[in-house]
């Protein structure tokens, strides 16, 4: 199957194996359906910077269905496969499902193999999952975990059961999450944040507490710190990364007459406008006597970040906040202005730095297209605790009242 | 859309030293910033060398990625814009904080460097571009010095 990460660069490329995650689904007897659009390289936010299409988000055809694994989000809200796979470098699966009204699942950093992942920023990346009920992703997050001794940052702890936990609304108590302790995130609700997307919030919460939970405000004041450190490390470490496409073992080759315009001529036209503008601040940021400043200076806010997150989880069971500011905009909308594209990364990019695990998941609609459009709840848990999230959003979701969310443009779907 | 107040303070000599005054989330989505130049911008632990703005075009070069002129001046724009951003990590208090290079490490996951062969050395081959019995092709190699 041709794998191109949406680039000009790899538009033939086949690759020679499967990841070590794709493998796993097929020994199960999954079945691959098919590949799904992306920002290339996975740097994006809206699915734009594909370079083949665009993805019309199914809640309305005008708006972006979020990104960078906006095709995969899109997939199973339009019910075109019942999961999919995705990455989240800094919000790319979650984001999406909060704009396409379906689960999105980023594990904690090291729970799924990264081999076979093509690499964004190796410190970041992980493979998340999609599926229309939380159940459906926990069950495709089960498949794909576990140790692999061909990717040295996968962890060697044990892999509970995430498959068989979800127990049906029958047999729920009057308080299925009685004593479970949530922390708001005090700095996702201030201003900035779309008034739709804060009662939705509130709503979720208030709709926790009925189900039993505790639920207190938490600050976390590195929070606003976490989108330029982000910024800072994704583009240095993919500067390093996608050095690898030079076009000499694979993919398209520029033909030169000399070896370094060979590689400027290939990756000049081989790559798309966002990702030559990461690669080269990136470069930037890791230069002689630039190091300390940038690459360096973002880690040490990694640390902060990591404390703050830590913090608050010894005094909660999980912490929830917006998945993004808005809900989804549309197609064009923020495609020339950078800063404001990523400032709509705020809500996810501090869990990818701190390697928590987080989901996402429907929590209302807000006003926009023919029905309405989706936001979703973010729940965060501590590091290897996706059984806790697990089981918190799916009584979540089944307790909640409503019609499902399924994009109207679907005829007669359950 | 964002709206976005800029001061920019231009001493006769070079070089400029400037500093970005970080904003809280909540005024930054409008990202409104101030720069003002000062003598010294950095704090104690970093090198008090001067951060010069990016050089798109030797950038480039470094990253080995050919653009055009138009790209030169759109992509700069841009860079210039993100990496002023990037400054408002300068105003951080990192003293004493250990630079985290990911979230956890639980250390020493290492395989046996021991070589195996890949069964399906046919399929890397079909990749490669230029291909001659053994060797990848690719242009001579023009010393710059």
């Amino acid at each position: 199957m041709p794998s191109t990460a949406a680039s000009r660069i790899l538009e033939h490329y086949r690759p020679p194996f499967d990841a070590t995650a794709v493998k796993k689904i097929k020994e199960m007897g999954g079945i691959v359906v098919g590949k799904t659009n992306m920002d290339e390289f996975g740097m994006g936010s809206t699915t734009e910077a594909s370079a083949f299409q665009v993805t019309a988000n199914p809640w309305d055809l005008t708006r972006v269905p979020g990104g960078s694994s906006g095709g995969s989000a899109a997939a199973v809200a339009a019910r075109q496969c019942m999961v999919s796979l995705g990455s989240d470098t800094g919000g790319s699966v979650r984001q999406p499902a909060s704009f396409c009204g379906v689960v999105g699942l980023k594990p904690t950093y090291g729970r799924v193999s990264r081999f076979g992942l093509m690499a964004y920023a190796s410190s970041l990346d992980v493979i998340g999952c999609f599926g229309s009920t939380v159940a459906d992703a926990g069950m495709l997050l089960h498949a794909v975990s576990g140790y692999d001794r061909f990717d040295s940052t996968s962890s060697k702890q044990d892999v509970p059961e995430f498959d068989t936990q979800f127990l049906s609304m029958d047999s729920f108590e009057s308080k299925p999450l009685k004593g479970v302790r949530v922390g708001l995130i005090r700095e996702t609700l201030e201003e900035g944040v779309d008034s739709g997307v804060r009662s939705a919030t509130q709503e979720a919460a208030s709709h926790l507490e009925a189900l039993g939970c505790v639920v207190t405000e938490v600050s976390l004041p590195s929070f606003s710190l976490g989108l330029p450190a982000y910024y800072v490390i994704a583009s240095s470490e993919s500067s390093s990364n996608l050095s690898r496409y030079d076009g000499v073992r694979y993919g398209n080759q520029v033909m030169a007459d000399e070896l370094n315009k060979l590689y400027e001529c290939s990756r000049g036209q081989g790559f798309g406008g966002e990702v030559k503008m990461r690669i080269l601040m990136g470069t930037y940021a890791l230069s002689a006597g630039y190091y300390d400043a940038y690459y360096k200076r973002a880690q040490q806010v990694r640390t902060l970040i990591r404390k703050d997150f830590k913090a608050a989880l010894d005094h909660n069971d999980i912490l929830i906040s917006p998945a993004a500011p808005s809900a989804a905009y549309k197609i064009g909308e923020k495609k020339d202005d950078p800063l404001a594209m990523y400032a709509g990364d705020i809500m996810t990019v501090n869990v990818n730095l701190a390697g928590l695990p987080a989901i996402v998941l429907p929590c209302g609609l807000v006003e926009g297209g023919p029905s309405g459009l989706p936001v979703g709840l973010q729940m965060i848990g501590a590091a290897f605790d996706e059984e806790k999230l697990l089981k918190v959003g799916h009584i979540f979701e089944q307790t909640l009242k409503g019609s499902g969310f399924v994009p109207p443009t679907l005829p007669n779907v359950a | 859309m964002a709206t976005r107040a800029l001061l920019a303070v231009v001493t006769a000599s070079p070089p400029r030293m400037i500093q970005i005054k970080a904003s809280t989330f909540s005024s930054s989505l409008k990202f409104q910033r101030h720069i003002t130049t000062i003598g010294r911008c950095f704090s104690s632990d970093t090198n008090p060398s001067v951060l010069q703005p990016p050089d798109v075009s030797r950038l480039a070069e470094t990253a080995r990625i050919s653009l055009t002129p138009s790209e030169i001046e759109e992509c700069g724009a841009k860079i210039r814009q993100v990496i002023d951003w990037f400054g408002q990590l300068q105003q951080v208090d990192v003293s004493s904080v250990e630079p985290a290079i990911r979230a956890e490490m639980e250390g020493g996951n290492l395989r046996e460097d021991a070589p195996e062969t890949f069964e399906n050395r046919e399929s890397i081959r079909a990749s490669i571009p230029r291909f001659d019995e053994v060797y990848l092709k690719v242009p001579k190699v023009l010393n710059k010095e």
